[in-house]
C-alpha cells in the first residue's frame, strides 16, 4: 500500500513526444481508472509507473520515494499486461506462482495462494496446462491471477478484462472490486469499458494525446465535464454536441434549432457548443419537433436517432417507444441537464 | 500414379547423390570392416575375417585411450563454446559503436578450412618462431612447447576448437535471442526476478531448443575432429591429443590398414549415435512430453 505521485511526467521516443507533462496524485488505497482513446499513452504511463520505460522528464514517486531510477524489481508492483505476457514454457500454476517463487516463499504457501486465485478466476481445471493450450480469455485470467497472488504496494492493470465474455467480465469486475475493498491496495486500472470505469473508480483520469484532460470522481466527470472532449468521451451513448451561438437568451444551432439554455457564463452572441446527454432527452410535446431516422431497441432502453432540421439528436429512453422511422415526435430537453462549451477553447462555460 | 512417378523423377538426383556419397560409402565401410585388407602389405588381397577387426577394436588400448581424451576434448570445447558463445550473443544483442563490424569479423574463423586453422595455429605455437610461446615467455616466463607438454597440447587443441567454432554458437544463439518476445522478460522483472533468475527461469528455457540444436551440431563435429588437430599436434605428444578421428586417420592412411580403420569408424559412428540419443532422451524428450 502506498500513495503514488505522478508529477509533470513526459516521455519521448526519439524526437516523438508521446507524453506531455502528465500529473496525477493517487492517494493510498485509491482505485484510479485511466481512460482515453487508443494511442493516448495509457499503457506508456503504466509502463513508466512499473519502471519498464524510462521517463524523459518529471518525477514518479511511490510511497513517498522518488522511483525514477528504481528498477521494476524493486518497486514492489504487480502488473497485468495488455498482452498478458505469460511465460510460454511454464504451466498455469507455475506462471501464477512465479512472483511468489521469486520472493522465496515456501512451497505450501505458493500452492495455497495459487489454488485460491485459481478458484476465484475459475482456472482450477487448467493449472497443469501451458499458455498455448488456453483461450485468450483464459490467458488473460492467468495474467490476472499472477498479479493477485501477490500483496504488492500498487496494482497496475492494463485492460485486464478486455478479452472476457460479458458475463465473466461482470463477475471479474466484482471480484476485483471485492479484492480492492479487502486489501485496500492502490490500483491503477486502464480500460476502454465505460461501465468498468464508472463503477470501479474512486477517481477517473481522462487522457488524450499524452495529456490529462480531466481528473475527477466518476459522477463529477459525468455531471460536469470540463471540456468538449471529456463530455464526448465519458458516458455511453455519447453526449449530443451541437455547434451554434447564443441568441436572445437561447441556444441557436447552425442548423437553426432553438434550445433552452442552462445556467452558465455564456454571453449573448458567443459561439458555443451545446451538449445534452441522450438519457436527458425525454419524449413529449412542448420541446423540439424531430423526424425519427433510426430506432434501436436494446431491450432495457430505446435509442432514437432523429433529425431536427440539419442537426442530428440522439435520445435514450427507458420505455419502449414505437416510433417508426420517418415519423414526427417531440423531444423534451431539460436545460438544467445541458452543458455549454466555448467553441474556440472547447472549455466548459 | 503419374504424379507419383514425376515425384520420384524429381527426387532422383538427390537420391542418387545421397546414395553415391552417403549410403554406398557407408555400406562399403561396413563391408570392408569385416575384412582383412591392406593393399600395400605382402598379401594385398581382401580377406573376409568375420569380426576380427571389431575384436581388435575392443582390445585396442590406444583406441580406448583415444575415446577418453576425445570425451575430455569434446566436453571442454563444447561447454566453453556454449558459455562464450552465449556471452558474445548477449553482447551483440546490445547496441555499441562498431557492432556490425565486430559481428562480421567475429564470424571469420567459421569460413576457414580446418586444415588452414591447424596450420595457422601451428605457426603461431611453434617454439622459437610462433608468437604465442614468445609472448607467454616474455610475460609470464612460461615455456610453451606443445611438442613436449601433453597438457599444453591438449589445452591448445581445445582453445583452437573454441576459436574456430564459438562464432557458430554465437550466431545460432543470436538468432534465438532476437526472436524472443520481450514481454515475459518485462513481466519477470515486475515479478521480482533478478538478472540471474531471469536467465535461469526465462531466457534459458526459452532458448533451450536452439541451445540443444547447437550442442548436437558441435558435439558431432567435435567428435570427428581430425585435420586441425593432426596439423597442430599430429596427435601428440605421445597420444595426448590422439582423438578418435586422428586415431582412425593414423590407422587408415600411414598404415593403410583399411579393414581395421573401417571397423573403428563404424564403432565411432555407433558411439556418436548413442551419445546423441542419450542427450535426446535426457534433455529433449521429457520436455516434449510435458509441452
Ligand atoms: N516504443 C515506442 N516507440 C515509439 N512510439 C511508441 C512506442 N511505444 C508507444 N509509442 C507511441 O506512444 C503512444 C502511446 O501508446 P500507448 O501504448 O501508451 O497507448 P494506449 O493509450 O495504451 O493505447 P491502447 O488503448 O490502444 O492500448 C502511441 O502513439 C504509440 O504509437
Ligand atoms: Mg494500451
Amino acid at each position: 500500500m502506498a500513495e503514488v505521485r505522478i508529477d509533470k511526467v513526459s516521455k519521448q521516443y526519439g524526437a516523438l513526444q508521446v507524453m506531455h507533462g502528465v500529473s496525477v496524485d493517487i492517494a493510498d488505497g485509491e482505485f484510479v481508472v485511466l481512460v482515453g482513446p487508443s494511442g493516448c499513452g495509457k499503457s506508456t504511463l503504466l509502463r513508466m509507473l512499473a519502471g519498464l520505460e524510462k521517463i524523459s522528464g518529471g518525477d514518479i514517486s511511490i510511497g513517498g520515494r522518488v522511483v525514477n531510477d528504481v528498477p521494476p524489481k524493486e518497486r514492489d508492483i504487480a502488473m497485468v499486461f495488455q498482452s498478458y505476457a505469460l511465460y510460454p514454457h511454464k504451466t498455469v500454476a507455475e506462471n501464477m506462482g512465479f512472483p511468489l517463487k521469486m520472493a522465496k516463499r515456501p512451497k505450501a504457501e505458493i500452492d495455497e495462494k495459487v489454488g485460491r486465485a485459481a478458484a476465484i478466476l475459475d482456472l482450477t481445471k487448467y493449472l497443469d496446462r501451458f499458455p498455448k493450450q488456453l483461450s485468450g480469455g483464459q490467458r488473460q485470467r492467468v495474467a490476472m491471477g499472477r498479479a493477485i497472488v501477490r500483496d504488492p504496494q500498487v496494482f497496475l492493470f492494463d485492460e485486464p478484462l478486455s478479452n472476457l465474455d460479458a458475463k465473466l467480465r461482470v463477475t471479474m469486475r466484482v471480484e476485483i472490486k471485492e479484492l480492492h475493498q479487502r486489501l485496500k491496495t492502490t490500483t491503477v486500472y486502464v480500460t476502454h469499458d465505460q461501465i468498468e470505469a464508472m463503477t470501479m473508480a474512486d477517481k477517473i483520469v481522462v487522457m488524450r494525446d499524452g495529456r490529462v484532460e480531466q481528473i475527477g470522481a466518476p459522477l463529477d466527470l459525468y455531471d460536469t465535464p470540463q471540456n468538449v472532449f471529456v463530455a464526448g468521451f465519458i458516458g455511453s451513448p455519447a453526449m449530443n454536441l451541437i455547434r451554434g451561438r447564443i441568441e436572445q437568451g437561447a441556444f441557436v444551432s447552425e442548423g437553426g434549432l432553438r434550445l433552452p439554455l442552462p445556467a452558465s457564463s455564456a454571453v449573448e452572441g458567443q459561439e458555443v457548443i451545446y451538449g445534452i446527454r441522450p438519457e436527458h432527452i425525454g419524449i413529449g410535446d412542448g420541446g423540439v419537433t424531430v423526424d425519427v431516422v433510426v430506432v434501436e431497441l436494446t431491450g432495457s432502453e430505446t435509442q432514437i436517432f432523429a433529425k431536427a432540421g440539419a442537426d442530428l439528436l440522439n435520445a435514450a429512453v427507458k420505455d419502449r417507444v414505437s416510433a417508426a422511422p420517418g415519423s414526427r415526435i417531440g423531444f423534451r430537453i431539460d436545460p438544467a441537464q445541458a452543458h455549454l462549451f466555448d467553441q474556440k477553447t472547447e472549455r466548459r462555460l | 500414379m503419374q504424379s507419383n512417378r514425376l515425384g520420384w523423377l524429381l527426387l532422383a538426383p538427390t537420391l542418387l547423390i545421397l546414395a553415391m556419397f552417403g549410403v554406398f560409402p557407408f555400406i562399403y565401410v561396413l563391408f570392408v570392416s569385416f575384412h582383412q585388407w591392406n593393399p600395400f602389405a605382402v598379401n594385398p588381397e581382401m580377406a573376409f575375417n568375420w569380426a576380427a577387426n571389431y575384436r581388435r577394436v575392443v582390445f585396442d588400448a590406444q583406441f580406448i585411450a583415444s575415446l577418453g581424451v576425445t570425451a575430455a576434448f569434446v566436453f571442454f570445447a563444447v561447454v566453453s563454446e556454449l558459455i562464450l558463445g552465449y556471452a558474445l550473443a548477449q553482447a551483440f544483442m546490445k547496441d555499441f559503436p562498431g557492432k556490425a563490424f565486430f559481428r562480421t569479423i567475429h564470424t571469420l574463423p567459421l569460413i576457414m578450412a580446418p586444415i588452414i586453422v591447424g596450420s595457422v595455429w601451428k605457426l603461431m605455437t611453434t617454439p622459437s618462431i610462433g608468437i604465442i610461446p614468445h609472448l607467454l615467455d616474455n610475460w609470464f616466463g612460461y615455456d610453451l612447447n606443445i611438442g613436449q607438454s601433453a597438457g599444453a597440447a591438449f589445452v591448445l587443441t581445445v582453445i583452437m576448437d573454441i576459436w574456430h567454432w564459438t562464432p557458430l554458437v554465437t550466431l545460432s544463439l543470436i538468432a534465438a535471442l532476437v526472436s524472443l518476445p520481450p514481454d515475459p522478460f518485462e513481466q519477470a522483472q515486475i515479478d521480482g526476478a533478478g538478472r540471474w533468475q531471469i536467465f535461469w527461469h526465462i531466457t534459458l528455457p526459452m532458448i533451450r531448443p536452439a541451445i540443444l540444436a547447437t550442442v548436437f551440431i558441435r558435439l558431432m563435429d567435435a567428435l570427428r575432429t581430425v585435420d586441425e588437430v593432426l596439423m597442430l599436434t599430429g596427435g601428440g605428444p605421445g597420444s595426448a591429443t590422439r582423438y578418435v578421428g586422428v586415431h582412425i586417420f593414423k590407422e587408415v592412411f600411414p598404415r593403410t590398414n583399411y579393414g581395421y580403420g573401417s571397423a573403428i569408424s563404424v564403432v565411432v559412428l555407433y558411439v556418436t549415435i548413442v551419445v546423441c540419443w542419450l542427450l535426446y532422451v535426457g534433455l529433449i524428450a521429457p520436455r516434449n512430453k510435458k509441452g
